[in-house]
């Protein structure tokens, strides 16, 4: 009885105290992806390595935009690797929710 | 004041929120619409001793009509989209949607093809996307919080209304 009533005090509270305290995620967690746009080098890799086909390229306008939608993202990390350059990097943020699907695409875009 | 000290005064606020709209008890219905169970694992975890929703008074039911809120999975395949269609009618009015993983928000890695729907939006209006494959408890938690800002709108609508 007395064991349980110990190991129960020792233990204490497991439960997290999110919403009031921020909860960083572990190492190695794979986050959002963000672009860094003075390394791209817009040569295509990523959109022809990403299984959901989230990331795409497009021209116009003599200028070239990549654009890349958390919506639908898996959060695998191809994109990182096959960069060549390493202009994209995974990051520990996952708090993503939104009420619209535009406010979860992201762009770079270069002047040809 | 430093940022972390901002964000915990942000916390406290959303927590309140929830106190003041639901006097402490938000019902959620989650409806399995083909997903690979991966979001239903992380929805589980959510009522454990460590996430411990129940907490804020968010309860997960087992009936849609009892619930204030869908969380929807998977990609709705042809077989489900009855079945969802069905759950959101029956869902009493203000409801508020959340699509919870990738698959449910964009297809994912299903995508769009014959027997997968892509994405819930195309059968009924969400209110909220969380994206993650799957999120981690702590970003549904986010995402229920968000999808609550869109409730006093609602209201307003429904009491508008002759």
């Amino acid at each position: 009885m007395f064991d349980i009533l110990k190991k129960t005090l020792e233990t204490g509270s497991q439960t997290t105290k999110y919403p009031q305290i921020p909860d960083i995620a572990p190492a190695g967690f794979r986050g959002k992806p963000e672009l860094l746009s003075e390394k791209c080098t817009f040569c295509g890799k990523c959109t022809t390595a990403c299984p959901p086909g989230v990331i795409w390229l497009a021209e116009g306008d003599g200028e070239k935009i990549l654009t890349l939608s958390y919506c639908g993202c898996i959060f695998c990390g191809r994109c990182e690797e096959v960069c060549p350059e390493g202009a994209i990097k995974l990051s520990g943020e996952y708090e993503l929710a939104s009420k619209t699907k535009e406010d979860l695409l992201t762009s770079i875009r270069r002047k040809t | 004041m430093t940022v972390e000290d901002e964000i915990e005064i942000m916390g406290q606020r959303l927590n309140d929120k929830i106190k003041k709209i639901f006097g402490r008890s938000l019902h959620i219905r989650e409806v399995d619409a083909g997903s690979c169970n991966a979001c239903e694992v992380e929805v589980n975890a959510l009522s454990n001793p460590i996430y411990d929703i129940e907490r804020f008074g968010i309860h997960i039911v087992a009936s849609p009509r009892h619930a204030d809120m869908l969380l929807v999975t998977g990609p709705v395949t042809r077989n489900m989209e009855l079945a969802l269609l069905k759950t959101y009618n029956a869902t009493p009015s203000p409801k508020l949607v959340a699509a919870m993983g990738s698959c449910a928000c964009n297809g994912g890695i299903f995508g769009d093809t014959y027997a997968s729907g892509g994405g819930v939006d195309r059968f009924i209006p969400v209110d909220v996307y969380i994206p993650g494959c799957p999120p981690r408890p702590q970003a549904v938690i986010f995402g229920i919080m968000v999808a609550l800002d869109k409730l006093p709108q609602k209201i307003k609508k429904i009491e508008a209304k002759p």
